[in-house]
């Protein structure tokens, strides 16, 4: 790579909100930019260039054409990362593949549902190798500059693959089940530092399954918590749909 | 045994005394039922009767992360970081000082880790007898019902309005006495500090292990190989970490680096690792000495029931009872597991 990679930015099916994550590093972003050239960032810049080394993919694949346009960016790309949990496991747009599809074409696009070319959602990894995910909903910015400068060092950045409650227990929760509230944090990848559950709130799963989780005996815990499969399955849904296969 | 009574209303006066001179934390109800060492700032309502403190006092010691070393990746200089606040934990059962006297030692061992002594340095701790114990403790069978030594001073609530304390260094009596001269107790005062010790003892040895403590290695040991034991129990282990993470006897660390946004400085840290994470034991090349969640849950067990035991004389568990509460598969508890192997070799025969 370059002593100074180009770096460019698109985004798919997905609320740019990850993106927005970056924007908002502010003015960190400008001690980051000494090392890096951004050519292409449409939430802050208009210019663009199509010539990159590193891309940075948000959103996932729902249509047809989308899966052209991936393939060249990974074409001009030396590395892809994949930001948001759009792109790295579907997110929640997978919620539309629990609906059969002129259910979801007409509750979208109405009478005009018959002009737009739609699918099942997919994570980018479905289409073209991945070579590093930023996970989360949206990414946390941190953790995204920590990848950035792990990439400009040589390195990959690789996530915990551990679940959410070494985080919680790190930063002293009392674990809600505790409290009788159902938490996706058993089963779902850490790197969040917990962060919703520091709020006050539960797991959600948007980092999505951790690579060693047990789901099983995910439940089993809810289960045995007095959770209902429906209520269990409504909260995995989620974010974990693309990994159906799983739950 | 030098011992003095103080009276409730005394002991306002003291905490603010020694608030101005280090970090004072008490355990206080965070939530209905949950009790946390939060800093004392003169607001918070002391639970003088808390069964258990939530989360493990080990991070007063050994945070869940702390930076270790700083390094200048253009002078490629590096030196190392020591932090150690004055602190003083008012309120630790005895439970938990045998765990810290257990810390103490495990730190100390060939590499002395020289941040958790400077930590420890500038840490004093009261005791608190406790007058409720638990529903998933069990510590006074692991014998950890009393202590010797660990505390600098030793409360025991021994009327509504009046503490038996007892001395257990010259800077816990030091502090004592910061506010003026203090009230020397009495004879019948250091009985009823007896009496309220065995009140709780009854209390606790209502949970217990079915024998005594110091079978447990070699028990733990003749069960190492019964992979069907183990692998049934951990069936439904989330690989979660809770249960070592919470634990105030465990102590494992990983050793991390991250560089600054200019990438020209950097800092290593340590944060809080466990060895029922399945990447714990993962080295190079993607090998792994407990790959299965049942090697590691039987790990464990092996380490709190024997391994500890090897090295200091006295099992890794102390019986706080928090990984029990902490493990939503409900399979952690060691009390439950002990006692299992206990019978089932005694039934062998």
């Amino acid at each position: 790579m370059p002593a100074k990679p180009k770096v460019a930015f698109f985004d798919f099916a997905g609320c740019e909100g990850d993106q927005l994550q970056v924007a908002n590093l502010e003015e960190r972003l400008l001690d980051l930019v000494s090392h890096i050239d951004i050519v292409r960032f449409r939430e802050i810049k208009t210019e663009k260039r199509d010539n990159y080394d590193i891309a940075f993919v948000e959103g996932s694949i729902t249509r047809p054409e989308d899966e052209p346009r991936i393939r060249e960016i990974r074409e001009n790309a030396k590395i892809l990362v994949a930001i948001g949990a759009c792109a790295t496991i579907g997110g929640i747009n997978c919620l539309k593949n629990f609906i059969n599809e002129s259910e979801y074409k007409a509750t979208v696009y109405g009478d005009f549902s018959r002009w737009y070319s739609t699918y099942a959602a997919r994570p980018v990894s479905a289409v073209v190798k991945v070579d590093m995910d930023i996970h989360g909903c949206p990414i946390d910015k941190n953790e995204f500059a920590r990848a950035v400068k792990e990439l400009l060092l040589g390195k990959i950045y690789s996530p915990p693959k551990y679940p959410v409650c070494v985080e919680c227990k790190m930063a002293g929760n009392i674990c809600r089940f505790e409290q009788g509230r159902l938490c996706l944090g058993i089963v779902t990848r850490a790197g969040c530092g917990a962060c919703c559950v520091n709020e006050g709130s539960v797991c959600w799963g948007c980092r999505g399954i951790a690579p060693d989780a047990n789901m099983d005996a995910a439940g089993q815990v809810m289960d045995e918590h007095g959770f209902t499969w429906l209520e269990a399955q409504d909260h995995l849904r989620l974010y974990f749909g693309c990994n159906i296969n799983k739950l | 045994m030098i011992a003095y009574t103080i009276y409730l209303p005394q002991t306002r006066e003291l905490l603010k005394n020694w608030a101005t001179e280090l970090n004072v934390y008490v355990p206080t109800m965070v939530e209905d039922g949950f009790y946390e060492f939060r800093p004392w700032n003169g607001q918070v309502e002391i639970a003088w009767d808390y069964d258990l403190c939530y989360t493990t006092l080990k991070r007063f010691f050994l945070p869940p992360r702390e930076e270790i070393i700083s390094f200048d990746m253009k002078k490629y200089a590096a030196s190392p970081v020591i932090e150690a606040p004055k602190q003083l934990l008012f309120g630790v059962h005895p439970y938990d000082i045998k765990a810290i006297n257990q810390l103490d030692q495990l730190m100390e061992m060939d590499n002395p880790d020289v941040n958790y002594q400077a930590r420890r340095d500038n840490t004093l701790i009261f005791g608190l007898e406790p007058v409720h114990v638990a529903e998933t403790a069990f510590w006074s069978s692991m014998g950890a019902a009393s202590v010797d030594f660990g505390y600098d001073l030793y409360w025991t609530r021994i009327s509504p309005g009046a503490f038996f304390v007892q001395v257990g260094s010259a800077r816990g009596e030091e502090m004592l006495k910061v506010g003026g001269p203090v009230e020397k107790s009495s004879v019948a005062q250091k009985e009823a500090a007896r009496r309220a010790h065995l009140k709780v003892l009854a209390e606790a040895q209502k949970h217990s292990l079915k024998y005594d403590w110091q079978k447990t290695p070699e028990l733990v040991n003749k069960f190492f190989n019964n992979q069907v034991f183990w692998r049934e129990r951990s069936q439904t282990c989330l690989s979660c970490g809770s249960c070592v993470l919470v634990c105030p006897t465990c102590y494992c660390f990983d050793v991390k680096e991250e560089a600054d946004d200019l990438l020209q400085k950097g800092s290593r840290y340590r944060q809080w690792d466990g060895c029922m994470l399945k990447g714990f034991a993962e080295i190079a090349g993607g090998h792994n000495f407990r790959e299965t969640a049942w090697e590691r849950y039987r790990h464990r067990y092996m380490r709190k029931g024997k391994y500890i035991y090897d090295k200091l004389g006295e099992l890794g568990c102390i019986g706080c009872g928090r990984c029990v509460k902490a493990c939503t598969a409900r399979i952690a508890n060691p009390r439950a597991v002990y006692n299992e192997i206990w019978e089932a070799i005694k039934n062998e025969v």
